[in-house]
């Protein structure tokens, strides 16, 4: 017969007392803070309640930003997955062992770099006259300008490029990894049944890793939602409001322009809201 | 007897007493600990962090400077002074003085800055720029306004004559464009921000007769403000690549690398284009005055202290010895003796023998002219930041092409600027 003991309760309350304390003090003063019309400027402030909120549907560059972190979040989850998986098989398929090791230790490097020195690395990388990244367009126009950082078309893939750089190939690495764990004889079987390589992958090894594919993926997703420090490095949101996310507007609105702390919380709580609703639905629709 | 030996023993413990503490006070440190610095980089400083040792035997502590960038630093230094106050002196600049005098971020420069300094010495256009509220809040650092740079190469291999009126210029810059060669006919602020691309639109804007404010009613959306803008949109057409978002580093960084054929830009840049270490047209150049009617964009940054880190009177003493010495005629002429030109700020060296040595006469009449067209162009309100930058941004997307209705941006700014005058 089991005894009670009060030895769990000893060793858990402390520490969910202390998550509780470090998560949810700063969480709502966030959303205290949302209620009124706080500014840096000033130290007089009134309850305003919902009228943040509410100045917030109204405002072009708070629903500019919404989509643009939308796009960007798409972009570099699919973009880092279809990288980490297309070079997780290709090493898998056709490295030696020893050239694997190589190739995971190149692939790693870059996710070790500090976020703001790869955003100021590949920021001059797509300088229009000096850049590398666009030295083979200058080579291959006779010295016609791209300037992808510039152009509203291009900036946001330009800086996703940087993330997907980082991830994607990190991501490969785990990837090769997940594929060396699996047992060899499905795989051999699907050999022996004449399976081609592409169909192997397609139809054995990666239905096998869709648990931990998805896991990667939700790791990358949540990732994702922190661009703040590639975008205020990169392009600052610009040209004019072409990649600024929902972070970057925050920042902005609370920091660089008006100081009106109160109005960035309410985006910040907007968001937090948003992105528990977006990931719970996710959750549970992968686990249906 | 014994009363009066008694009252002279009294007398001479007293003296003895009285003078040890003098002494002991004398050699007090007037810092206790390190001067903490936020700043923007300049030359200047840079320089300054090789004395180092001068201001710990002056001071009894040292200082350290945290360098950000121009936006970075203006986003710090209002997020650090409003909340926690880390800083014991900030580097300000004309475009956020008269918000961080009158949030009482910083406290008047005049009541902890030793006489012996000598403030008066500095250049007076600069002194009027760290003035707010009849108050002085800064020592200036850099300052100045808006001189012409050209390339006297170019414009004569082109046939054209320095551009003396905007009309001219707005001719002659698509003339001298020659992307296939590399060659650009000017180079323009596209980043955002209210000491970015908007500083650089400013000129035309008074140019064309724009004016901010009428009181609290916003007057700026006009005509001019129209013209203004179309201009610059016009004149960006052959603006060097890298300007359309880039700001002060990236157009005087293509014209001194022999890509742009004119450049407006403020005065620091005179000093660096004929300074072959950052230079590569040197011997090539000219000065002149901006092309009128364009009014140069009076300006000033410098060293500010802070009122939330220094609490109490010694602490502002400190910082105040900090910012005389760094701004102090020594110092000054050691930037001069390293032909530091963007750092020269005092009247006894800006007049001296040595600097007409070095700089030659041409920049010194440039400079002498384009003082006299040298005007205040920004709205001069703590509101003005918030305002500059919200039409930095509008203005960057008309640069980068992301929206194009000039009439509709000054439309939004005119609603937004509606919003902050009720807040005053």
């Amino acid at each position: 017969m089991a005894r009670r003991t009060s030895l769990p309760v000893t060793f858990v309350v402390p520490t969910i007392a202390i998550l509780l304390v470090l998560s949810m003090v700063p969480t709502l003063y966030a959303i205290v803070i949302a209620l009124q019309n706080r500014e840096l400027s000033t130290p007089d402030y009134s309850w305003v309640w919902l009228s943040n909120f509410v100045d917030l549907f109204l405002d072009r560059r708070f629903l500019n930003a919404v989509w643009v972190s939308v796009k960007w979040e798409i972009v570099t989850v699919v973009a880092t997955m279809v990288v980490a998986i297309g070079h997780g098989v290709l090493m898998f398929e056709v490295a030696s062992p020893r050239l694997r090791n190589v190739y995971c230790l190149l692939f790693i490097i870059p996710v070790l770099l500090p976020r703001v020195s790869a955003a100021f690395v590949w920021k001059f990388a797509y300088h229009p006259l000096y850049g590398i990244a666009t030295y083979p367009y200058r080579l291959l126009t006779g010295g016609l300008i791209f300037d992808p950082l510039s152009k509203p078309g291009t900036a946001l893939f330009a800086v996703a490029s940087v993330d997907v750089w980082q991830w994607g190939l990190f991501f490969a690495v785990i990837v090769l990894k997940l594929l060396e764990t699996l047992p060899p004889q499905p795989i051999e079987a699907a050999r022996l049944d004449h399976a081609k390589r592409w169909q192997i992958h397609a139809y054995v090894t990666l239905p096998m890793l869709k648990a931990p594919l998805i896991s990667l993926m939700f790791v990358k997703m949540i990732e994702s939602l922190r661009s703040f420090d590639l975008i205020y490095v990169m392009t600052r949101g610009g040209p004019g409001v072409a990649t600024e996310t929902l972070d970057m507007y925050a920042f902005s609105q609370g920091f660089i322009e008006s100081g009106k702390v109160s109005y960035a919380s309410a985006m910040a709580v907007l968001m937090m809201i948003a992105t528990v609703i977006t990931f719970t639905m996710l959750w549970k629709r992968v686990q249906a | 007897m014994k009363p009066i030996r008694l009252a002279a023993g009294l007398g001479a413990a007293f003296m003895l007493s009285a003078t040890v503490s003098t002494i002991a006070l004398a050699q007090a440190p007037v810092c206790s600990a390190p001067v903490k610095v936020l700043a923007q980089p300049r030359d200047g400083l840079t320089l300054l962090e090789d004395s180092k040792a001068e201001f710990e035997k002056l001071a009894g502590a040292g200082f350290q400077i945290d360098y950000l960038n121009e936006n970075d630093r203006r986003a710090k230094s209002r997020a650090d002074a409003s909340t926690v106050g880390n800083y014991n002196v900030y580097y300000v600049d004309e475009a956020n003085v008269a918000l961080f005098a009158s949030s009482k971020w910083i406290v008047p420069l005049t009541d902890y800055y030793p006489a012996d300094y000598d403030y008066a010495d500095f250049d007076p256009g600069r002194q009027k720029v760290a003035t707010f509220d009849g108050k002085v809040w800064f020592a200036p650092l850099t300052g100045g306004g808006d001189l012409m740079v050209y390339r006297k190469d170019v414009l004569e291999a082109a046939g054209i004559q320095p551009p003396k009126t905007l009309d001219e210029l707005i001719a002659d810059v698509p003339k001298l464009t020659n992307a296939d060669k590399g060659m650009y006919g000017i180079a323009l602020r596209g980043a955002r921000g209210s000491g970015a691309n908007v500083w650089r639109w400013m000129p035309f804007f008074k140019a064309y007769g724009g004016q901010w404010f009428d009181g609290d009613k916003p007057v700026f959306n006009s005509d001019a403000a129209v013209k203004a803008t179309e201009t610059y949109l016009k004149l960006f057409k052959d603006s060097a690549p890298g300007t359309q978002t880039g700001s002060w580093d990236e157009s005087t960084g293509a014209f001194l690398s022999g890509q742009v054929a004119i450049l407006v830009e403020s005065t620091p840049l005179s000093g660096m284009a004929v300074d072959p270490k950052t230079s590569q047209v040197v011997g090539k150049i000219g000065f002149l005055p901006p092309p009128s009617p364009l009014p140069g964009g009076g300006y000033g940054h410098g060293l500010a202290i802070a009122a939330k880190a220094n609490a109490d009177d010694a602490s502002k003493k400190c910082a105040g010895l900090f910012i005389a010495w760094a701004t102090s005629k020594e110092n000054e002429k050691r930037r001069l003796d390293a032909h530091q030109f963007g750092e020269l700020n005092r009247t006894s060296i800006l007049s001296s023998k040595e600097f007409a040595d070095i700089y030659g006469a041409d920049l010194g009449q440039a400079l002498a002219e384009t003082g006299k067209v040298t005007a205040v162009n920004f709205w001069q309100d703590p509101r003005w930041p918030d305002l500059g930058d919200r039409w930095g941004i509008i203005l960057e997307e008309l640069v980068t092409g992301t929206r194009t209705d000039v009439k509709g941006g000054l439309n939004e700014l005119e609603a937004y600027a509606n919003e902050l005058a009720k807040k005053k």
